[in-house]
C-alpha cells in the first residue's frame, strides 16, 4: 500500500504544483518542498525491509503490475530523494529570477518522481513507463533555457530514443517468450533459456544503460546536456540520473538474468564481463583525460562524470564481492561530490555570470563555504582518504588486484592521477590565485544556497571516516543479489580482508596535523600581504594583465590532445548531417503542389501496373 | 608489539624519519659539492637553516588557506611516514595498506598546491602546474610496478611484501622483480625533483616555483614537507626492493645506499624541459615497468 501511495502521490503531485504557486512564488516553494520531501522521509521509514506488491492486472495482455522494494532500489532511492531534495532547496535562490518557474518546478519534480517510480517498479512494463516519463521530462529540462540547450536537449533525446527503442524490443521479446514481465518471474524463466537468447535481452538491455550511463561510444549526448541545463537540474542529471545506468545494469544482469548465466556467455578466455570491464577501463581514460584539458568547468564535470560512470561499471562488470561493492558505493560517493561540485560552480556562476575556468581566479576568501565545498567535493572525487571517495576506489582497486586485473587497476589509477589535474584546475582556477578587479565584491551565495553545499560536504567526510554506514546497505545489495556480501565495520573492513581502519587513519592525521600546527603557530605570528604584494626574481607583475590559468597543462596537452579527440562525436554528427541531407531531399516530395502529387500519383500505378505485367503478385 | 611500544613509535618514527631526511638533505649537498669540486655546506646544514627559518621574526602569509595548505601537506607526510615499516617498526601498518600509502602521498602535494595557489603568485601557479604534470609523468610507471608487486604477492599490504622478501639476499624484489626495480629506480630523481628533473623548482626559471611566496616558518614547513616526502620515496624503494630490513640501522644504511647512487647520477645532469621529463618517463621507465607487469603474470606469483 505505502508504495503505491508513495508513487501515486509523487506522480500527480507536480500536476497540482503548477496550479498553486500561481504567483506566489513562496507557496510554490513550500510545496515543492514538501513534495520532495515526502519520498525522502518515506524511504527512510521504510530502511531494511523489502516490500512487493501487485498493484494492477491488465487482462488484456495477461500481465501483472508490481512494485517492489528491495535494498537495492531501497539504496538508489534514498540517494535520488536526497539529492533531488538538496537541488531543489537550491533551486529557490538560483532559480528565483528565471520565466516560466511553474514549468520548471514541475518538471524537476516529475523528473525525481520518474527515476524513483523506475528505481521501485517491479515489472518491466511498469518499468519502462515510468522510464520514457523521466527521459521526456528531462529532454524538457536541459531544453529548459532554450537558445543552446535546444540542441543539447534534442540531442539527448535522440540518444535516450534508440536506448529505449533497444529496451522496448528486449521487453517485447521478452513477454513473447515468457509471456510475463515481473523481474522477479522472468529470473526464474530466463535461468532455462539459452545462451544466445540471453545475450541478446542483454546486450539490448546495455545499449540503453550504456547510454543512459554516457558508456563509451554512447556518450556523446552528455556534455552538451550537462552544460547548458539549468544548474540545479544538472545535479540530478549528473547525481543520480545517469547512474540509472548503473541500476539498470545491477537489475537486468544481477538480478533478472543472473549472475550463472551472465558468466556462461564466453566465446574463448573472453567473456560477457571482461568486455564491459574493458569498454568501461577505456570510458574512465577517455573521459578523464578529455576533461583535464576543458575550460569550462561544468564541461570537466560533465567529462569527469562519464569518466567515473566507467568506476562503476568496471565494478559491477567483474562481479567479485570486493568490486561490486566499490561500484555500488561509488556511484553513491561521486553522485554525492559531483551534485556538490555542481552546487558550488553553480553558486560561483550565479554570483560572477560565468562557469569558464579563463576568466575567475581568488575566489575563496570571497566565497569560504563554497571554496571549502568544493574542496572536500574534488577530495572525494579523487578519493584522498577521509572522504567517501576513498572507501569505494580502494575497495575497486583491491578488488581487481586480488582478481588478477593489474591493468584494469592501472587503467583505474591513472584515472585517478586524471582527476587530479582537472579536480585542481577546478579549485585553482575558480576559487585560488589573484582576484580579477571585476569580482571584489563578489559576496558568499544565500544560505539556500549554502545548506545543501554544507550538508554535502558533511556526508562526504561523515562517510570517509565511518563507512561502514553505507557499507550495511550495499552489503544487503550484495546478499539480494546473490553474491558475497562484503563484511564491514563502522571504520573500514575486517583484518581477515585487508588493511584498512579510516577511524585510526583520521585519528592519525588529526594528530600530525595538531602537531604541524603547534609548530606553526610557536613561530612568530605573520603579516597579512596583499594578493600584489608578490616575488617575480625581479621583474615586476603587471597588475591585471596576468592570466596565469589559461592554458593551465599546456606542456601535457601538445602531448595528449591528438589522442583525445572525440572522434565518435564526429562520427555521430556526420550521421546527422547525412540523415538531414536525406531527409531534406525527401522532403521536396511535398512542394504543395497538386499537380506534382497527381503526377507521383500516376507515376506509382504506372510502376504498379508495369510490375503486374512483369508477372509480379503482391 | 605491545600498546605501549606501539604509542612510542607512532611519536618516534617521525621524529626520527624527520632527523634522518633532514641529515639527508645536508648530504646531498655536500655530495654535491665534492662532485663540482666544491667545499660545500657542513652535513647539519638543513638542521641550522630550520631553526633560522622557525625564529626569524618577519613571515608573510596570503591569507588562511595560504597557512593551511603547509600545515596540511605537513600532516599528510607524517601520516603517511607512519604507514611505512622501516626496519622491524611499523605502528600502523595494520590500518593501511600500499593502497592507502599510494593515496595519502597525494596529500602533500595537495597541500603545498593549495598553499601556493593561494598566494596569488604566477610563478607558484606555474610551478604547482609543472609539478601536477610531472607526477602524472612518473606516476604512471611508477603505479605499474606497485601494480607488479601486488600481483607477485597477491596482497596490497606492504607489510607482506616486506616479510614476503625476507630470508637470503635472492628473495630481495630487486632480484625477484628486477624490471619493475629498475623502472623505480629510473624514476626516482623525478619523484624526488632532483636534478636532472628539478623543473618544478626551477630558480632560474619560475623563481623556484610553487615555494616563491615562503619564507621564514613557510618555507621551513615546506623544507620540512620536502624531506619527508624524501623518506617516504627512499623508504618506499628499500620495503619494496631491498627487502627492508630486521633493524632500524640496517634500514637507514639500505636508504643511504639509493639515495646517495641517485645523487651521484643527479648532479652531473643539467635540467630537463618538462614535455622532454614527460616523454622520459612515459618511455624506457614505462617500458621496463610494463614488460617487467607482462611477465609477472605471465610466471606469476
Amino acid at each position: 500500500m505505502i508504495l503505491e501511495l508513495l508513487l501515486i502521490i509523487i506522480l500527480v503531485a507536480p500536476l497540482f504544483g503548477l496550479f498553486i504557486g500561481w504567483g506566489r512564488p513562496w507557496v510554490r516553494g513550500m510545496y515543492s518542498l514538501l513534495v520532495a520531501l515526502f519520498p525522502l522521509v518515506t524511504l527512510a521509514t521504510l530502511y531494511g525491509r523489502t516490500i512487493a506488491v501487485q498493484y494492477a492486472h491488465l487482462p488484456f495482455v495477461g500481465i501483472d503490475l508490481s512494485l517492489r522494494l528491495t535494498p537495492l532500489s531501497w539504496f538508489f532511492g534514498i540517494a535520488v530523494a536526497a539529492i533531488g531534495l538538496f537541488a531543489l532547496v537550491y533551486s529557490f535562490s538560483y532559480m528565483k529570477d528565471q520565466k516560466r518557474l511553474d514549468l520548471y518546478y514541475f518538471l524537476f519534480l516529475l523528473v525525481n518522481a520518474g527515476i524513483l517510480g523506475v528505481v521501485l517498479s517491479g515489472d518491466l512494463f511498469t518499468f519502462y513507463i515510468l522510464w520514457e516519463i523521466m527521459s521526456i521530462a528531462t529532454f524538457l529540462s536541459i531544453s529548459f533555457r532554450g537558445g543552446k540547450a535546444l540542441p543539447a536537449g534534442l540531442k539527448y533525446i535522440v540518444f535516450s530514443v534508440v536506448g529505449s527503442s533497444a529496451m522496448l524490443i528486449a521487453i517485447v521479446s521478452l513477454y513473447v517468450s515468457f509471456g510475463m514481465v515481473d523481474i522477479v518471474a522472468l529470473a526464474t524463466a530466463l535461468s532455462g533459456a539459452t545462451v544466445g537468447y540471453a545475450i541478446f535481452i542483454l546486450v539490448m538491455f546495455s545499449l540503453a544503460f550504456g547510454i543512459k550511463n554516457g558508456l563509451l561510444p554512447l556518450h556523446p549526448w552528455l556534455p552538451d546536456a550537462y552544460t547548458e541545463s539549468p544548474t540545479p537540474f544538472t545535479v540530478v542529471l549528473g547525481g543520480m540520473l545517469t547512474r540509472l545506468g548503473v541500476y539498470g545494469f545491477l537489475v537486468v544482469m544481477y538480478g533478472m538474468i543472473g549472475l550463472p548465466l551472465v558468466q556462461r556467455m564466453s566465446f574463448g578466455p573472453v567473456n560477457y564481463g571482461i568486455i564491459l570491464a574493458w569498454i568501461a577501463g577505456i570510458t574512465i581514460l577517455f573521459g578523464v583525460f578529455v576533461a583535464v584539458f576543458h575550460d569550462d568547468a561544468k564541461r570537466i564535470l560533465a567529462w569527469s562524470s562519464i569518466g567515473h560512470g566507467g568506476y562503476m561499471i568496471l565494478g559491477l562488470a567483474l562481479a567479485g564481492s570486493l568490486t561490486l561493492a566499490g561500484g555500488i558505493f561509488h556511484a553513491l560517493n561521486y553522485a554525492m561530490s559531483v551534485s556538490l561540485l555542481f552546487l558550488a560552480v553553480g553558486a560561483v556562476e550565479y554570483r560572477t555570470g560565468t562557469c569558464d575556468l579563463t576568466q575567475l581566479g581568488g575566489l575563496c576568501t570571497r566565497m569560504p563555504v563554497t571554496f571549502i565545498a568544493s574542496l572536500i567535493a574534488v577530495f572525494g572525487m579523487i578519493g584522498v582518504p577521509l572522504t567517501s571517495g576513498f572507501v569505494s576506489k580502494w575497495l575497486l582497486y583491491k578488488g581487481l588486484i586480488l582478481d588478477g586485473h593489474p591493468f584494469l587497476a592501472f587503467i583505474a589509477l591513472v584515472g585517478t592521477w586524471g582527476t587530479v589535474l582537472y579536480g585542481y584546475k577546478v579549485v585553482h582556477n575558480v576559487f585560488l590565485g589573484q582576484v580579477p578587479e571585476q569580482y571584489k565584491e563578489v559576496k558568499e551565495v544565500s544560505w539556500t544556497m549554502r545548506a545543501p553545499m554544507i550538508v554535502l560536504s558533511s556526508l562526504i567526510v561523515l562517510f570517509g571516516v565511518l563507512p561502514g554506514m553505507p557499507l550495511k546497505a550495499v552489503s544487503a545489495i550484495q546478499t539480494h543479489l546473490g553474491v558475497t556480501p562484503l563484511d564491514t565495520r563502522l571504520f573500514g573492513v575486517p583484518k581477515a580482508l585487508g588493511e584498512l581502519n579510516t577511524l585510526n587513519i583520521f585519528f592519525a592525521v588529526l594528530a600530525a596535523g595538531l602537531v604541524g600546527y603547534g609548530v606553526f603557530s610557536l613561530a612568530r605570528r605573520s603579516k597579512r600581504v596583499s594578493q600584489y604584494d608578490n616575488y617575480a626574481a625581479g621583474a615586476r607583475v603587471p597588475v591585471g594583465q596576468y592570466q596565469h590559468s589559461v592554458k593551465f597543462y599546456d606542456q601535457a596537452d601538445r602531448l595528449i590532445r591528438p589522442y583525445l579527440r572525440d572522434r565518435i562525436d564526429d562520427f555521430y554528427a556526420w550521421i546527422a548531417g547525412v540523415s538531414t541531407g536525406f531527409f531534406e531531399q525527401l522532403r521536396k516530395i511535398y512542394t504543395g503542389n497538386v499537380n506534382t502529387y497527381a503526377t507521383w500519383i500516376v507515376l506509382f500505378v504506372a510502376v504498379l501496373i508495369f510490375m503486374g505485367l512483369l508477372g509480379w503478385k503482391p | 608489539m605491545t600498546t605501549l611500544m606501539q604509542v612510542v613509535w607512532i611519536i618516534a618514527l617521525p621524529i626520527i624519519a624527520l632527523l634522518i631526511s633532514v641529515l639527508f638533505l645536508g648530504l646531498f649537498r655536500k655530495v654535491t659539492a665534492r662532485i663540482q669540486r666544491r667545499y660545500g655546506p657542513p652535513i647539519y646544514q638543513p638542521v641550522i637553516d630550520l631553526v633560522k627559518l622557525f625564529t626569524q621574526r618577519s613571515n608573510i602569509s596570503h591569507g588562511l588557506i595560504f597557512d593551511a595548505g603547509l600545515i596540511i601537506a605537513v600532516a599528510g607526510s607524517l601520516a603517511t611516514v607512519l604507514l611505512i615499516p622501516a626496519g622491524g617498526i611499523h605502528p600502523l601498518s595494520s590500518s593501511g595498506d600500499l593502497l592507502l600509502i599510494i593515496y595519502l602521498m597525494l596529500i602533500p602535494p595537495m597541500g603545498i598546491a593549495l598553499s601556493a595557489g593561494a598566494s596569488g603568485n604566477p610563478n607558484a601557479s606555474l610551478g604547482v602546474s609543472r609539478k601536477l604534470i610531472l607526477a602524472l609523468g612518473y606516476e604512471v610507471p611508477y603505479l605499474l610496478v606497485l601494480l607488479t608487486v601486488m600481483t607477485y604477492g597477491e596482497t596490497t599490504s606492504l607489510l607482506s611484501v616486506v616479510q614476503m622478501q625476507a630470508g637470503s639476499i635472492l628473495s630481495w624484489g630487486v632480484f625477484r622483480f628486477p624490471l619493475a626495480a629498475l623502472a623505480t629506480f629510473l624514476v626516482l630523481p623525478v619523484m624526488l625533483g632532483i636534478r636532472p628533473f628539478d623543473i618544478v623548482g626551477a630558480p632560474q626559471e619560475i623563481a623556484s616555483g610553487p615555494q616563491v611566496e615562503f619564507g621564514g616558518k613557510y618555507l621551513a614547513l615546506a623544507t620540512v614537507e620536502h624531506a619527508l616526502h624524501l623518506f617516504i620515496v627512499i623508504a618506499l624503494f628499500v620495503d619494496l626492493f631491498l627487502g627492508g630490513a630486521a633493524n632500524l640501522g640496517t634500514f637507514f644504511l639500505k636508504m643511504l645506499a639509493v639515495f646517495l647512487i641517485g645523487v651521484f647520477i643527479g648532479a652531473v645532469y643539467p635540467r630537463f624541459r618538462i614535455d622532454q621529463a614527460l616523454k622520459y618517463c612515459w618511455k624506457w621507465p614505462t617500458l621496463f615497468a610494463l614488460s617487467g607487469l607482462i611477465l609477472v603474470m605471465i610466471i606469476g606469483g
